[in-house]
C-alpha cells in the first residue's frame, strides 16, 4: 500500500526563560498557588473564515481551569499581559537546528497566533514562527525532506479532563519548543522511527534541549492513496511508531473498502431521525441502560440504512468502524454507544426489546442501528455527530486529528485548516541578519558520528561512548575533558556511573556544580588526588562543602613518592615482603591517597 | 507603511497586488503563498508572504529574486456578519459604540492597522445577548480609541445618551476603550442630570479576534445590569481574572488600576454597586444606590475646557503653574501627596509651589487638591503645609479621585465661575463622587 508518511518532532528547549516572558522554563514541582477559570470563543481568522477545529471546540461550551505556579507562570501565560520580547537564546538554538538540518532561513520572522480552542493556551492561541524551510536529513533509505523548522510556545499541560472542562497547568505553557516537520517521503513505519531518532539525536547534539519524559514528542501525518491526511498526535515512544503507522494504513484501507461496499449497496438517501427508545427499555435487564434511565437520562437511537456488517468491520486490531463512531460520540461527552453489529446478548437485552427497537427505528434486514444513552441533550448531540461521521463513510477517509493511544489512535477533532493562523500583532517582526547566522554556523556542534569518533580518541570504548552520547551530560563531559585534559574514560566513568550511584545513595548530586567537577578533575590531572578521592570528595561537595575544604578535612591528597617509599619500607620492615601483599595492604590502608599505578611500579607488581 | 519603492515598482510592473497568489524564488528556494501587506513596523525591503501552512514569512528583496503572479486576489475576506434589529419581546436597550479594543478588528489587507467595528458587528460577536435583551437602536457617533477622547466627545455621548434614555428602553450600554473609560464614566455621571435609568460603560482588555475575548462577558453582565433597578452610570467589567462575574462600579468611584488585566477596573473608596454573573444572577453590594424612576434625563453638558490636572512630586517645577496661569486656565486640580501636601517649605525656595498657588488664587483660578494616593481622604488640617494651602483658598476634594476632581471641576466651571458656588458644588456629592464615610472594607477591592 503506497502511503505518504511525514512526522513532526516537537522538542522543548533548555533555555532558562520562556519564549515570551521571564518565567522559568522548568515545569514546577510545587503545588499551584492560584487558579483562574476561563471560557473560549471561536473567532474568525485572518482570511475571514472560522477554523473548523475552533468552531467545533467552542460548540462544546467547556470551561477551562488554569493552575498557576510561582516562578513558572506570570500574567503573560494567564493572558493578562502582552508578550515580552522573543527569547534570543531560543531563537539562536532554532537557527542552529535549522542549519544542522540544512534548512533555508527566512529573512524576517513573523510571529503568528495559531488558534487553539481546546483551552491549551489561555489566550486562545499558541505563538509560533517559521524559521527555516527546505532542509533535509540523511537516512539509511535516502534523504528525507525537512519542510519546516518552527519555534513556538509549548502548550499548557493537562492535569485533568472531564465532560464540562479541562484543568491545565500554566507552568508548561510558553516553554520554547522547536517543531520540525518532515516531507511525506518517509517510506514506512520503521523508517519513520529512524527519522525520528535521527532528528532527536541531532537536537540533542546541540546540548540545548530539555531531556526527560514529555520533553520530546512526535506527531504522524499519514495518507494512503485514495485516503486523506490524518494527523496522529502525541506519540512519545519511538518503538511504537512502526505499529502506529501500520495500523493507520490499515485503518485508511479499511475505510476505503467500506466506502466501496457502501457504494455497491446504494442505500439511497439518509435522513437523521433519532428516536427516543427509553420506553422500550423501561424494564430492561441491561445494567448500563438501566442505570441511565434511573438517573433520569434518555436512550435514543437511529437507523443506518444498509450499514449492517459494516459497523463491525475491523479497522485496526480490536478497533471496529463502530469503535470509530463511538469516538465521535465520546468527544461530545457521552460514555460510548451500542451498535447492531455488536454481540448484543452480552448487554443483556431481551429479544422482545431488540424487536421493539428494530420496529421503532424501522430497521429492515441489511440496516444497522446505533443506540446511545445518557443526559438527553448530550445524547442528541452525540447521535448527530455519529450520524454525520457515518455519512462521511461514503467519502472513505476523513481528515482528522487523532491521538495516539499505544499502537492505535482515537479521534480527537477535525483537522485544522490554515485559517487558524493570524499574525501576533503584539510582537514586531524579527529580522535575521546573515552575520548572525554565520556566527552560529561557526559554532555548530559536531554530529553524533563525529562526536563518537572524538570520544574514541579520548579513550572511551564503544559502549561508554554510546552511553555518553545519549547522556544529558555529554556537553559537561566534553567541557571537563577539554578544560582539564583529564583522561576521558575516567571523566565519563565518574559522570555516568559514580554520580548515578551517589544519587542512588541519597546524595544531592544536583547541587554539585560544573566548577566543582572541573576543579576536582584538574587536581586529578595534576596527580594531586586519585580517582577514589574524586568520588569521596563529591559526597561532601554535594553537601555544600568546597573542594579544597573537603580534600583537607578528609585528607584526600595523594602521597608523593618519598612518602610512598617510606610507607612501603615500613611495611617490609614489618615482615610483609611479597610485592602483591605489600600492594594490597597499602591499598587497604591508604586507598584514597595512593595512585594504584604508581604503587604498582614502586612495588613491582603488574 | 508600504513596501519600498523598488518592491512597489516591481509588483506594479508584474501586476501583483496585495492578496494575490505569488511565487517567489530566492537563493534557490521557491516559496508560494499570498502576498501580504507590509505592516507598519520592520524593513520595507522585505516581502511578506502567507504560505499555504498559514505562516507568514518575510523574504528580503534582492535583484536576483524572481517574483511571479499566480492567481488573482485569493483573500476571501467575508464581511463580518452583522446583527440586525429584529422585533422581539425581550427588554429593549440601546447601544452607543465609541470604539476601543472591544470594537477593534485587525485589518490584514491594510496592513495590520486596527479598524473599528460598527455596532452591528459588535453585537454579532456576542451571541449570548440574544436571549437576554433586544436592541432598540445601535448608534455610533464616532469611532476612536479612548486615549483620543476629549470633553467634546463626552458632550456628544451625553447628548445622545439622554435622547436614547428618554425613549422606550430599559437602559443604555456604551462601548468604549478602557484607557480613559473612567474619565468618560465620571463625565456622564455629572452630565446626565436626573438620571432615572441605568447606563453601563463597557470595554474589553482582550480584542474580539482572540478566543479569550473578555468583552462578551462584560457585555452580557452589562445587559443584566441594565435590567436591574439601579439608575446609575456604572462601569461593568470583569471583577476577577476568571470569566465568572463582573462588577458594576459607580462611574465616579472607579479607576483603571492595571495596564492589561481583565479586572483592571477597581472601585476606589467605595464598594462595587453590584456583582453580576453572566447568567444574570445579580447581587447588589451597596444599599444606597440611585433607583430607577420615571422622569426625563437632561443632558447638562456645559464644560470648561481650560482646566488642568497636575501632579506634584519631589523636584517638581512650580513654574508649571505659572504656565497654566499665563495660558488663562480657569481651574487647576493638583494631585497632591497623601493628605494634600505639595512642596511648600522647601530648602531651596525656588522649589516651593507656594508663590505660584498664591498667584493662581489671586488671579481668580480655582485650585483644588485631590490625593495621589487615590485611596483615602484629603485633610488640610493635619500638616502645616496643607493648612497654608487651605488658608489660600485651595479646595480639598475629600476622597474624590484626581481624575474625577478634574472632570467635575471642568463641569462645575462650565456652570458657574463664582468662587463660593464652585467651592460649594465641589464639596457636595453630586453623583456619588464623595463618600462621607470611608469604611474598612473599601480598601483594595
Amino acid at each position: 500500500m503506497k502511503a505518504k508518511i511525514g512526522i513532526e518532532v516537537h522538542q522543548r528547549l533548555a533555555t532558562e526563560r520562556k519564549l515570551f516572558c521571564n518565567c522559568s522554563s522548568t515545569v514546577s514541582n510545587e503545588v499551584p498557588c492560584l487558579t483562574v477559570k476561563r471560557r473560549m470563543r471561536a473567532v474568525a481568522g485572518e482570511l475571514g473564515g472560522v477554523d473548523p477545529a475552533a468552531a467545533f471546540e467552542m460548540s462544546r461550551g467547556r470551561e477551562f481551569t488554569y493552575q498557576l505556579f510561582k516562578n513558572s507562570s506570570c500574567l503573560v501565560e494567564c493572558d493578562e499581559e502582552p508578550p515580552h520580547e522573543l527569547n534570543k537564546e531560543a531563537l539562536e538554538t532554532t537557527l542552529e537546528v535549522a542549519l544542522l538540518l540544512n534548512a533555508k532561513r527566512v529573512n524576517e520572522l513573523h510571529v503568528m497566533r495559531k488558534t487553539v480552542v481546546d483551552g491549551s493556551a489561555a489566550s486562545g492561541f499558541q505563538r509560533t514562527m517559521l524559521v527555516g524551510t527546505d532542509g533535509s536529513i540523511k537516512t539509511s533509505r535516502g534523504p528525507v525532506g525537512i519542510l519546516s523548522v518552527c519555534l513556538e510556545e509549548e502548550s499548557a499541560g493537562i492535569v485533568e479532563a472531564f465532560e464540562a472542562g479541562t484543568v491545565y497547568r500554566l507552568d508548561r505553557l510558553g516553554i520554547p519548543l522547536i517543531e520540525i516537520a518532515t516531507s511525506s517521503n518517509i517510506v514506512d513505519g520503521a523508517h519513520a522511527r529512524e527519522v525520528a531518532e535521527k532528528i532527536g539525536m541531532l537536537l540533542r547534539s546541540t546540548g540545548k534541549v530539555q531531556r526527560g519524559i514529555g520533553t520530546i514528542r512526535q506527531d504522524l501525518n499519514i495518507s494512503i492513496e485514495g485516503g486523506a491526511r490524518t494527523e496522529i498526535k502525541g506519540a512519545q515512544e519511538l518503538e511504537l511508531l512502526p505499529k502506529l503507522v501500520d495500523n493507520e494504513i490499515r485503518r485508511q484501507s479499511a475505510l476505503i473498502e467500506i466506502k466501496n461496499e457502501l457504494k455497491k449497496r446504494n442505500p439511497g438517501k439518509f435522513v437523521f431521525a433519532p428516536v427516543d427508545l427509553s420506553h422500550a427499555f423501561s424494564k430492561t435487564h441491561c445494567g448500563i441502560l438501566k442505570k441511565i434511565l434511573e438517573r433520569g437520562g434518555a436512550i435514543m437511537g437511529f437507523r443506518l440504512p444498509a450499514f449492517s456488517g459494516l459497523l463491525g468491520r475491523e479497522l485496526m486490531p480490536n478497533h471496529r468502524f463502530g469503535t470509530e463512531l463511538s469516538g465521535y460520540a465520546k468527544v461530545v461527552g457521552v460514555s460510548g454507544l451500542i451498535h447492531s453489529d455488536e454481540g448484543l446478548e452480552a448487554y443483556g437485552f431481551s429479544e422482545a426489546e431488540l424487536a421493539e427497537v428494530t420496529k421503532l427505528l424501522s430497521c429492515s434486514s441489511g440496516d444497522a442501528f446505533i443506540l446511545c444513552g445518557g443526559e438527553r441533550k448530550r445524547v442528541a448531540a452525540a447521535l448527530k455527530a455519529v450520524f454525520e461521521r457515518a455519512l462521511q463513510a461514503f467519502e472513505g477517509v476523513v481528515k482528522e486529528t487523532r491521538r495516539a493511544e499505544g499502537e492505535l489512535s482515537v479521534y480527537l477533532r477535525p483537522l485544522p485548516g490554515s485559517q487558524r493562523m493570524y499574525p501576533e500583532t503584539d510582537v514586531t517582526p524579527i529580522k535575521i541578519e546573515r552575520k548572525e547566522v554565520e556566527e552560529i554556523r561557526k559554532k555548530l556542534p559536531l554530529s553524533c558520528d563525529e562526536r563518537k569518533k572524538k570520544y574514541f580518541e579520548w579513550g572511551l570504548g564503544q559502549v561508554l561512548a554510546e552511553k555518553m552520547l545519549k547522556s544529558p551530560d555529554f556537553t559537561l563531559f566534553e567541557e571537563i575533558v577539554e578544560k582539564t585534559r583529564a583522561e576521558g574514560k575516567t571523566v565519563a566513568g565518574i559522570l555516568l556511573e559514580s554520580m548515578v550511584a551517589l544519587r542512588r545513595e541519597g546524595f544531592a548530586v544536583d547541587s554539585i556544580e560544573k566548577q566543582h567537577l572541573i576543579e576536582l578533575f584538574s587536581l586529578y590531572k595534576k596527580n594531586r588526588i586519585g580517582k577514589a578521592a574524586i568520588e569521596e570528595a563529591l559526597k561532601d561537595v554535594s553537601r555544600g562543602k568546597s573542594v579544597q575544604e573537603t580534600i583537607k578535612e578528609k585528607n584526600l591528597e595523594l602521597f608523593d613518592d618519598p612518602k610512598l617509599k617510606k610507607l612501603v619500607s615500613e611495611l617490609r620492615s614489618q615482615g610483609i615482603s611479597d610485592p602483591k601483599q605489600v600492594f594490597s595492604e597499602m591499598m587497604r590502608r591508604y586507598r584514597m591517597n595512593v595512585d594504584p599505578k604508581r604503587l604498582q611500579l614502586l612495588v613491582g607488581v603488574k | 507603511m508600504a513596501y519600498s519603492k523598488e518592491i512597489d515598482g516591481i509588483l506594479k510592473a508584474k501586476r501583483i497586488s496585495v492578496g494575490d497568489g505569488a511565487r517567489i524564488t530566492t537563493s534557490g528556494v521557491v516559496y508560494e503563498g499570498l502576498l501580504m501587506p507590509r505592516i507598519e513596523v520592520g524593513d520595507d525591503n522585505v516581502l511578506i508572504l502567507k504560505l499555504q501552512s498559514g505562516y507568514n514569512i518575510g523574504l528580503e528583496y534582492s535583484s536576483s529574486m524572481q517574483i511571479e503572479k499566480m492567481e488573482a486576489n485569493a483573500f476571501s475576506e467575508k464581511p463580518t456578519p452583522r446583527y440586525s434589529l429584529k422585533k422581539s419581546s425581550l427588554p429593549k436597550i440601546s447601544l452607543i459604540a465609541t470604539g476601543g479594543t472591544i470594537a477593534s478588528k485587525i485589518d490584514y489587507r491594510l496592513g495590520g492597522v486596527k479598524s473599528l467595528l460598527e455596532p452591528q458587528e459588535i453585537c454579532q460577536a456576542m451571541p449570548e445577548l440574544v436571549n437576554v435583551i433586544s436592541f432598540k437602536s445601535l448608534l455610533s457617533p464616532f469611532k476612536i480609541f479612548s486615549e483620543n477622547m476629549s470633553p467634546v466627545e463626552w458632550q456628544k455621548i451625553a447628548a445622545l445618551a439622554a435622547k436614547e434614555l428618554n425613549s422606550d428602553i430599559k437602559g443604555l450600554v456604551i462601548t468604549h476603550g478602557t484607557d480613559t473609560l473612567h474619565f468618560t464614566s465620571a463625565a456622564l455621571s455629572f452630565m446626565l442630570k436626573n438620571l432615572c435609568k441605568p447606563v453601563a460603560l463597557v470595554g474589553a482588555q482582550r480584542s474580539p479576534d482572540r478566543g479569550s475575548f473578555d468583552g462578551a462577558m462584560n457585555m452580557a453582565c452589562a445587559a443584566h445590569y441594565l435590567l436591574s433597578d439601579a439608575a446609575e452610570v456604572a462601569i461593568v467589567m470583569h471583577a476577577t481574572s476568571s470569566d465568572d462575574y463582573c462588577y458594576a462600579i459607580r462611574g465616579t468611584k472607579v479607576r483603571k488600576m492595571h495596564t492589561s488585566r481583565r479586572d483592571a477596573f477597581r472601585p476606589v473608596n467605595d464598594l462595587p454597586l453590584a456583582k453580576i454573573y453572566s447568567n444574570g444572577r445579580t447581587e447588589f453590594l451597596k444599599k444606597n444606590y440611585r433607583k430607577r424612576s420615571a422622569g426625563k434625563v437632561v443632558a447638562d453638558t456645559a464644560f470648561e475646557k481650560k482646566v488642568a490636572l497636575l501632579k506634584a512630586y519631589p523636584g517638581s517645577e512650580p513654574g508649571l503653574v505659572d504656565f497654566l496661569i499665563d495660558k488663562k486656565y480657569k481651574g487647576i486640580v493638583v494631585e497632591a501627596t497623601a493628605l494634600g501636601q505639595i512642596p511648600t517649605f522647601t530648602f531651596d525656595k525656588k522649589n516651593s509651589w507656594l508663590p505660584q498657588i498664591k498667584r493662581a488664587v489671586e488671579e481668580g483660578i480655582i485650585v483644588a487638591f485631590a490625593t495621589q494616593c487615590l485611596y483615602g481622604r484629603t485633610n488640610p488640617f493635619v500638616y502645616e503645609t496643607a493648612r497654608e494651602m487651605y488658608r489660600l483658598g485651595v479646595i480639598y476634594c475629600e476622597d474624590m479621585l484626581p481624575e474625577v476632581a478634574y472632570v467635575k471641576l471642568g463641569w462645575v466651571l462650565g456652570h458657574t465661575r463664582k468662587k463660593e458656588e464652585v467651592r460649594k458644588l465641589m464639596l457636595t456629592s453630586l453623583a456619588g463622587e464623595i463618600n462621607p464615610m470611608l469604611t474598612e472594607e473599601e480598601f483594595l477591592i
